[in-house]
């Protein structure tokens, strides 16, 4: 777990949360609900579908906007964030997740151009 | 089922007579004349052609008026006159008539007749005509018929409304020539000029024009001096008049797109009259041309095109050679064909534009030009549209919105510089070389995303004249004073200008280019004046922009011709406009591409 950091991680979208359970995912998403007790929140994707995500440890700020989630996909289909990152809004243009969607389904449906998974394996 | 006599309505509209034909009514009309008893106007048809100039004779009314004679009925054609009118067309008066068949026993049209022509002598193909139209409706039923086709028979049948004063009937702008002289028509104005005055010579003095449009056809009608005084403040775009005693002449078809031979001069004698009972007088009438086929059309065609409105830009105003003043802006449209074409709106139409939403905007009559490859201008005898309420604007609203807008047009006209334009014509630089852009009699244009690999900062700035529009480079007299050759005039101080030579490269290849002004100080991020200070004070600094200015990546719009010096021949590739990349748009077109090519 603690070298989750140093492998590729595959970028995906809610539709394939159930393709990568126990592997290390990176997931972009748009933060919906956080839940009272800090140690979950709900993101959605491009495609407006929902995904939980479950942290360690409780979060220390108040969370909104689009973040970029690391961290390893559950049996349940969670994804179990080792870290996060929150894509600013407030400068430059807003991040169009709808758009990276596309991208992902690119990634994903050509994978002999975008060998990171080769990379990941050697 | 009963048999049509086919071939009858051919006999009977060129005279030569056909006995006891068997014929089935389309359409019956009530004429009211303006004095004595009312008329009925018949739509015939013999299952091969329809013919609507049949007159029920008076003593027939009954028939008519009892519902004997009804749409679909099939009868009997026992007794009948041909008169020839004035112009030449024959109304087929019926005396007596059998019904053999009721309206309510027959389905329905039998055959698939179509409207006949006069010559038209071809009737077994169309007989099975394709096209598999219904035989020619009257179009003056109670709504309002708007841009149907135009292969519209000179027999259209009219509506015989009576005439104001009732002095002479009604006819079709169609059956309209010189040689006759008592007419009025019943038009819709769909054009109407500004006045415009002349003077030379011969003397001076001032027209407008307008164009009418019924359910037959269209004319171009003038007037002149006291007939401008007397109709112009009358007339209004879109209203319908009766219009009568005209001259009419052979038109002159450069200056103008209406379909018809002959145009009219308004006269002493003529008159127009409002009407106010307006509705069956269609709307403008076009004929539009798709904008992929403008390319095959003649420079100065006159074009009927319809659009989305995909892009405006600004209003700009420049001054004519006569040193009058216009405004002007471009729009491009873009059609079903895929291809987008820049039209220039002039004057108030280039003022008034609001093109927010992406309108659909029809042109009757604007002027193919091939300026920049292929455009349009909309001249004073166009007329504009905007969503206008035709099925072809519904159909293109359609399109656009489901596919069109994801459509990257590939446009007619060249971008000029500084604009960006509906059409990028995007390329990678080794497409560039491999298509050997430039090569052909005209610079092509194109766009690219490359980032900066080189500057050369040797030479990029030069001593210019100080003169406002002049940018001409001045020599240095090396007495403090530098001379403009081309403004013949000597000044004691100069501008800094800049011609930048650029190494620009993107995954595949790379281009020397050379950029202006504007380009350069997009690329500098720094202006002219203040670089030609920093090179005279602060070399250090002046360095310092231009290794601050390496790998930034654009998006460059640029122009290529082959140039030749001294019997050698090499591409020049110059900046027309540079721009940051707006990385949104790069990745939709490049997401877009990538399925392009994974479906090849």
């Amino acid at each position: 777990m603690a070298g989750i950091l140093d492998v590729p991680k595959t970028r995906i979208n809610c539709a394939m949360l159930s393709q990568h359970i126990s592997r290390p995912v990176c997931f972009v998403g748009r933060v919906e609900k956080v839940h009272p007790s800090g140690k979950t929140f709900t993101v959605s994707d491009g495609e407006g579908k929902i995904a939980t995500v479950e942290l360690n440890e409780p979060l220390e700020e108040e969370l909104s906007g689009v973040v970029e989630v690391i961290g390893m996909v559950s049996n349940k289909g969670a994804v179990m964030a080792t870290t996060y990152n929150i894509l600013r809004e407030d400068k430059g243009i807003p991040f169009d997740l709808e758009l990276y969607n596309e991208a992902l389904k690119v990634i994903h449906d050509f994978p002999q151009h975008y060998p990171f998974e080769v990379a990941a394996s050697g | 089922m009963t048999k049509l006599s086919e071939g009858a309505i051919e006999a009977l509209s060129n005279g030569t007579g056909f006995t006891d034909a068997v014929l089935q009514l389309v359409n019956l009309r009530k004429i009211d004349g303006g004095n004595g008893p009312a008329r009925y106007r018949v739509m015939m048809s013999d299952g091969r052609h329809t013919l609507s100039s049949f007159m029920l004779s008076t003593q027939l009314n009954s028939m008519a008026e009892e519902n004997i004679l009804a749409p679909n009925c099939i009868c009997v054609l026992k007794r009948h006159v041909t008169n020839i009118l004035k112009d030449g067309r024959r109304v087929v008066i019926i005396l007596e008539t059998d019904v053999i068949k009721s309206a309510k026993e027959v389905a329905g049209k039998i055959g698939d007749p179509v409207p006949y022509v006069d010559g038209q002598t071809k009737a077994p193909q169309s007989v099975s005509n394709p096209e598999n139209r219904p035989p020619l409706q009257p179009q003056n039923k109670n709504e309002v018929n708007r841009g149907f086709g135009r292969d519209f028979g000179k027999k259209a049948p009219s509506a015989m409304p009576s005439t104001p004063g009732g002095c002479s009937k009604v006819v079709p702008i169609a059956s309209l020539n010189p040689y006759q002289s008592k007419w009025t028509i019943r038009a819709r104005v769909t054009n109407r000029s500004t006045i415009r005055t002349w003077s030379n010579s011969r003397g001076d003095g001032k027209l407008f024009s307008m164009e009418l449009v019924d359910e037959s056809g269209e004319i171009r009608v003038t007037g002149f001096n006291q007939e401008v005084d007397k109709f112009y403040s009358l007339i209004e775009v879109g209203k319908v008049y009766f219009v009568s005693k005209g001259s009419l002449k052979i038109a002159n078809k450069q200056y103008t797109s209406v379909k018809n031979d002959y145009e009219m001069t308004l006269n002493g004698e003529s008159t127009i009259i409002p009407c106010e009972d307006s509705c069956d007088v269609p709307m403008v009438q076009c004929d539009f041309v798709s904008i992929g086929d403008l390319e095959n059309r003649d420079k100065d065609a006159i074009v009927d095109v319809i659009g989305v409105c995909k892009n405006v830009e600004e209003l700009t105003r420049l001054t004519t050679k006569s040193n009058k003043e216009v405004s002007k802006r471009t729009l491009n449209l873009i059609d079903m064909s895929g291809k987008v074409v820049n039209v220039t709106l002039w004057g108030e139409e280039a003022e008034k534009f609001e093109g927010s939403g992406q309108p659909i905007v029809a042109i009757k009559g604007a002027k193919l030009s091939d300026f920049g490859g292929r455009s349009l201008s909309a001249s004073f005898s166009s007329t504009l549209m905007i969503n206008p309420d035709i099925p072809e604007a519904y159909k293109l609203r359609g399109w656009y919105d489901k596919e069109g807008h994801a459509i990257d047009g590939q446009s007619l006209t060249e971008v000029k510089g500084g604009s960006g334009g509906g059409n990028a014509n995007w390329k990678i630089l080794s497409d560039v070389k491999t298509e050997h852009l430039g090569h052909g009699d005209k610079a092509d244009y194109y766009t690219c995303i490359a980032t900066i690999v080189y500057l050369r900062k040797e030479n990029c700035l030069y001593q210019a004249c100080p003169s406002q529009d002049c940018n001409k480079k001045v020599v240095d007299q090396q007495n403090g004073m530098f001379r403009c050759e081309k403004c013949d005039k000597e000044f004691p101080n100069f501008k800094y200008r800049l011609i930048l030579s650029a190494n620009i490269a993107d995954y595949g290849d790379n281009q020397w280019v050379t950029c202006f002004q504007e380009s350069a100080e997009a690329i500098l991020g720094q202006n002219a004046a203040y670089l030609g200070q920093l090179k005279d004070s602060n070399e250090a600094a002046f360095d310092e922009v231009f290794q601050q200015a390496n790998f930034n990546t654009f998006v460059f719009r640029n122009r290529v011709k082959l140039e030749t010096y001294n019997d050698e021949s090499r591409i020049k590739a110059t900046v027309m406009d540079v721009k940051p990349v707006d990385h949104k748009d790069y990745s939709k077109r490049l997401i877009m591409n990538i399925r392009k090519l994974a479906v090849q």
